[in-house]
């Protein structure tokens, strides 16, 4: 139960919403005491024959009365009860979305996106749940099932009350026993369930090799036997679940029993009427309920308790790259200078980056190459603070990235990363994805210097077309190109493409880095490669090799060098040959 | 990230029929459930009939003889036990009937994705076709139990319950029947606007989700280009557009299920009560029908209620057999043997004959490839990414149909050879080493008990994966995890030849890796592919030059054609594409001894 007490500040928050529903759910619970009472009394008056037609039609009027208010009744309190905890699952939804835009790199670096997601979605509702069947079952077992007792003894007899009542509780009991039963089992089922899932997931990873040696009919077997068991197992949840029924059933009968005979004796002596009896029964009939209530309020507390705990836990997590205090809100602009001593990833003992010291005066491009894993990646994004970097610094115009807020740094940047991720919108919407209200101009001009203004213009509804999971699918390069659209449609201060032109063909990439030469007049780039050529023409090359700067000059410097870049560009040279199919132009 | 734009195939015809005729094989064990239904409702029926018996021949007379009323009470408790005990074998057979017959759906369908050509996989996410298999039959598993249980059931009881209504007061019942039609009406209504709701829901559900998972893997986008904010308020329009549409649920439920029924419950309170009070103004009532009346009525609505509640179910389970039977009538098939010859393959010898192919029937990727690779010979294929060695693999493995030119081994047509002749004389080794998760043995083996044990340990041998395997603590028994994430990739490859070599194959198909691996291994494994190809015709893939200096015959491939043929040495004079690419990886392992020796 303490989940209602962790949900206080909600309960607090809706005090109308749950102070109303709880009122009027009483209010319909007391209403539906009144028919049995009723037909009791006219039940009476039937077997004396002292029922007048002017009687008659003012009690059925009363019945439509009530049938009338409990309608509305208990349309409010849904409307309040559920509405609120509706409500507490929208505000968990954003409040989660809203610490997940904050969170840094480094989190979802540790955490699976379907965890992240089960989250946001399951625990979501267990929680929601809780706030609304939770709060429900709650008042509503309470106040229904001791409105019944007290009917039961008040107005007919509370002897027999008493004795009718006996085996009642055993219906909680019992459905508490087979609730956990139940759980341990359904726990099993699910784990079969997602064997059967991996057996699948296998059998179409691996369908080449299930082909090639004819495995089909023995993939039929495994799966069959797979199958097996999720039955076998499944059949053993139901087991327990037919449990349910009859087990109420037959208290409920028992309980009918006792009624009726001691009921009986009672009339006998002329201390009941049969009309009361007739009450007394409906009466009972609606014990049943609470009794069941009590056992399902349980399960639902209990997953929501669970969920909650970890919602919370999710919640408290602090994101590690942050705004320092008395950060300026400038955006940057000027000479870059990079001055790390080294920098190490968490999880890892050798340093990413060591020594990385060079000045790149505004409006020049730096190149940096070298092997994958040598570090380029993790230079590039120690500019658009990805990570911080301890020991050292990174400088814009002289001013520090970490002394100012991140908004202004990343406010300066164009970043194009080696995965280009498109979400799932139209071709105009990416590309003005940093730029919102971007006109269809700038949109357009953006994808012309990234040379995909052709390729897009080409698709039936050019810039409308979709693109993501439920859209066209477009070519490694096309992607890539409108990820540097993307990036340029803000006309950034500087510009970093991350191995971004590894998809697209040589002339295309001449055209691009010419485009970007022309119209980025005193704007900064840095681009990191693969292919040599698209760093040829930078200011500074710089080859990296285990974090360390091991060459650095302008082509013509390092091809004089005859180190690692010289002979890398003769075999790109070459290998670029054997790809136009051998023949020299 | 994005997958390729396929529509979904689905069957809407005769579903509800097909999802019946899987019940026929059942009929017998449905028989049995749904009379133990027929007698369990019966003595639930019975039930206040017994007590009108006792108030109007004994309680009202007040004629309390002690033997009649034991009786009374004896088959009072009597009838419900058999109802009880009934109710639940009904129950847990109607479930393990559900069971079952998805159990035989799933069976169907696993078996036709196996069937299905490559075509297919090409075409389909893998992700879906598990959902297909998996979540959606569970899906129509609901429908079963909601059809066979809960639909049957209510509706079982409810006859039962006219049924004794009608026992006790012709007239009565008849009045309460009229109700019936009002009850429906309300269902339909029901069923009509709920449709659309949840319709609704279940889209913004998943636009929701979409779009969290999809602003959770574009987490470093958003923030490098500082769109949190616009990103916080769409999700936020999207969650509450999904608040509203589960609101509109709610008021739904709240208007047409519970408050709705217990209003009807309270009219068939008045009818009743006007008809015996009307009654009793002038002749005397049985109150014992009048109190058996008043239990009926009070059980009367549970069946109409839990109906209620299953029909979204139901909706939902009929989506999801929609799309099960779309797969199930996929017509993308795998290549099978075509004419009654039925030809072995003795010599090994594999011909292509002006062979052109397209995946998608607008682009060739493979343009007249003609070549033929004699017994025991090794035919090598070299060339670029995409210039279609890959292609001829999978043609020559009949992975899929050939519409022009033709492939022949021994002289006969590939499409008329059975799977098992093809399977068992054409091994193939693929470049990702794909491991099931079982053991050693059962990766090598795959399945075929024909494979004796030491013929599994003699493949190993053969390939030297012996040396590594005995040093495993289970040896041949250690199990293998998930793909196989705790070998290495030699290991890894070493373990897919020798799976290979344990069914003996007459040809052998190779696609060399292009994994790296360390270089003892890399010995071994190319140590291994020596031995494997002597004596058997051998297609290769090969990214390495150096590995295939001894090919019979080298075919190097541009963009779907075949732009040089002959040996190393013939390939080396005419200082062609293949000098090139053989320079090139010159270079290449120059410059990594080179930079060892610095």
């Amino acid at each position: 139960m303490r989940i209602f007490l962790d949900l206080w500040w909600f309960f607090k928050k809706e005090k109308w919403r749950y102070i109303g529903g709880i009122i009027t759910l009483c209010l319909s619970s007391l209403l539906a005491m009144i028919p049995p009472y009723l037909i009791g009394v006219i039940v009476d008056d039937i077997r004396t024959r002292t029922l007048t037609p002017i009687q008659l039609i003012k009690w059925l009027v009363l019945l439509a009365v009530i049938g009338v208010m409990y309608y509305i009744v208990s349309f409010i309190w849904r409307q309040f009860i559920f509405g609120a905890s509706l409500r507490l699952s929208k505000l968990m939804r954003d409040r989660l979305y809203a610490h997940f835009t904050k969170l840094s790199p480094n989190f979802y670096h540790n955490s699976r996106i379907g965890d992240l997601m089960a989250h946001a979605t399951n625990d979501v509702t267990a929680v929601e749940d809780a706030a609304g069947d939770g709060v429900f079952t709650l008042v509503d077992s309470l106040v229904m099932g001791a409105l019944v007792i007290i009917s039961m003894a008040s107005l007919i007899s509370w002897k027999l009350t008493i004795i009718a009542l006996i085996p009642m509780p055993i219906i909680g009991i019992m459905t508490r026993y087979y609730g956990s039963l139940l759980h341990k089992r359904f726990h099993k089922a699910q784990e079969a369930f997602s064997n059967l899932n991996d057996k699948v997931q296998e059998s179409i990873s691996g369908t080449r090799v299930i082909k090639a040696f004819g495995q089909q009919e023995v993939q039929k077997d495994i799966f069959k036997l797979e199958s097996d068991d999720v039955v076998k197992k499944n059949f053993a949840v139901a087991k327990v679940d037919a449990l349910f029924d009859p087990t109420i059933t037959f208290v409920v009968v028992i309980c009918y029993f006792l009624a009726l005979t001691f009921g009986s004796m009672f009339v006998v002596h002329g201390s009941m009427t049969i009309g009361g009896l007739t009450s007394f029964t409906l009466y009972l009939g609606q014990l049943v309920w609470p009794m069941l209530a009590f056992g399902f309020l349980f399960n639902i507390v209990e997953r929501g308790s669970a969920s909650y705990d970890r919602i919370v836990k999710l919640l408290a997590i602090q994101p590690d790259i942050v705004d320092r205090a008395g950060a300026s809100k400038n955006v940057p602009s000027g000479e870059v200078t990079y001055h790390i001593h080294q920098f190490v990833y968490q999880e890892s003992e050798s340093p990413a980056l060591k020594d990385i010291r060079f000045t790149i005066k505004q409006g020049q491009t730096l190149g940096v190459v070298g092997k994958t894993g040598s570090g380029k990646t993790t230079l590039l994004k120690a500019m658009i603070r990805e990570f911080d970097c301890r020991e050292g610094d990174i400088t814009i115009g002289g001013r520090s990235i970490y002394d100012m807020t991140l908004s202004a740094l990343r406010g300066a940047i164009g970043y194009v990363p080696q995965d280009h991720f498109l979400f799932s919108a139209t071709i105009g919407e990416n590309i003005a994805f940093a730029k919102p209200g971007a006109s269809k101009e700038e949109i357009e001009h953006a994808a012309k210097l990234a040379h995909i203004h052709a390729d897009i213009i080409r698709f039936e509804e050019g810039y409308d077309t979709l693109v993501g999971e439920r859209g066209v699918t477009l070519s490694g390069g096309q992607k890539q190109r409108i990820s540097i659209a993307r990036a340029l449609i803000i006309d950034p201060e500087i510009l970093i493409l991350d191995d971004s032109l590894s998809a697209v063909d040589a002339q295309t990439e001449e055209a691009i880095l010419t485009n970007l030469k022309e119209n980025r007049k005193n704007k900064t780039t840095f681009i990191s490669a693969h292919r040599l050529s698209a760093i040829e023409h930078a200011d500074l090359i710089l080859v990296l090799e285990d974090g360390k700067i091991v060459e650095r000059g302008t082509h013509e410097e390092l091809m004089k060098d005859k180190g690692w870049y010289a002979e890398m560009y003769q075999n790109q040279q070459l290998e670029s040959l054997v790809e136009e199919g051998g023949k020299i132009s | 990230m994005s997958t390729p734009y396929t529509k979904e195939n689905l069957s809407k015809k005769k579903v509800v029929s097909r999802l019946a005729s899987y019940m026929k094989p059942h009929k017998k064990a449905l028989t049995y459930a749904f009379i133990m239904l027929c007698i369990a409702t019966a003595s639930d029926v019975l039930g206040p009939i017994l007590m009108k018996i006792f108030i109007d021949n004994y309680l009202t007379p007040r004629n309390f003889s002690w033997q009649p009323l034991t009786v009374l009470a004896v088959s009072f408790i009597l009838v419900y036990m058999i109802s009880v005990v009934l109710n639940y074998f009904q129950l847990i057979s109607f479930q393990g009937i559900a069971l079952k017959i998805i159990q035989k759906l799933r069976m169907d369908v696993f078996g036709k994705v196996q069937q299905l050509g490559l075509e297919f996989f090409d075409q389909t996410p893998g992700g879906s076709i598990v959902s297909r298999i998996t979540n959606d039959t569970e899906g129509i598993k609901d429908l079963y139990v909601s059809v066979l249980s809960t639909f049957i059931q209510s509706t079982i009881s409810l006859i039962g319950i006219f049924i004794g209504m009608f026992i006790l007061d012709v007239r009565l019942a008849s009045f309460c029947l009229l109700l019936m039609p009002l009850i429906f009406l309300l269902m339909q209504t029901y069923r009509h606007f709920s449709a659309k709701v949840f319709r609704v829901t279940r889209e913004k559900v998943s636009q929701m989700n979409a779009k969290l998972s999809e602003s959770l893997q574009g987490m470093n986008m958003i923030q490098a280009m500082r769109q949190q904010k616009r990103l916080r308020n769409e999700f936020g329009t999207i969650s509450s557009q999904y608040l509203r549409s589960q609101m509109k649920n709610i008021r739904l439920i709240s208007f047409l299920v519970r408050p709705a029924v217990y209003s009807f419950y309270l009219i068939a309170v008045m009818i009743m009560l006007s008809f015996f009070g009307i009654q009793s103004f002038d002749s005397v009532v049985k109150i014992g029908v009048l109190y058996a009346f008043v239990n009926y009525l009070d059980r009367f609505f549970d069946p109409i209620n839990s109906v209620m509640f299953q029909l979204t179910r139901f909706q939902q389970a009929v989506v999801s057999a929609e799309r099960v039977f779309g797969l199930l009538d996929d017509k993308r098939l795998a290549p099978v043997k075509e004419g009654t010859s039925d030809p072995k393959i003795t010599e090994g010898l594999v011909e292509f004959r002006d062979v052109t192919f397209s995946y998608d029937g607008k682009k060739d990727v493979l343009k007249n490839i003609s070549f033929e690779a004699k017994p025991g010979e090794t035919v090598a294929l070299v060339g670029h990414t995409g210039s279609g060695k890959s292609s001829i693999i999978n043609l020559l493995m009949r992975f899929y149909s050939i519409e022009h030119g033709g492939i022949y081994i021994d002289g006969e047509p590939l499409k008329t050879f059975s799977d098992e002749e093809l399977r068992a004389k054409c091994g193939l080794v693929l470049q990702d080493s794909f491991l099931f998760a079982s053991d050693v043995m059962e990766n090598i083996r795959l399945g075929k008990t024909s494979i004796s044990e030491e013929q599994v340990m003699e493949a190993a041998k053969f390939v030297q994966a012996d040396q590594f395997i005995d040093k495993l603590p289970g040896k041949y028994h250690e199990p293998i995890g998930e793909r196989g994430a705790t070998f290495s990739s030699g290991q890894r490859q070493l373990l897919s030849f020798a799976r290979t070599m344990a069914i003996d194959p007459k040809i052998l198909v190779l696609d060399e890796a292009t994994a790296s691996v360390d270089t003892e291994t890399e010995e071994a494994i190319q140590e291994a592919l020596r031995k494997m190809r002597k004596g058997r015709t051998t297609i290769a893939i090969a990214h390495r030059l150096s590995t295939i200096q001894d090919a019979d015959q080298i075919l190097v491939l541009h963009q779907g054609e075949i732009v040089e043929r002959g040996t190393h040495q013939e390939l080396l004079k005419l200082e062609g594409l293949y000098h090139k690419m053989y320079q090139l990886q010159l270079g290449d392992v120059q410059s990594k001894s080179g930079s060892a020796v610095s």
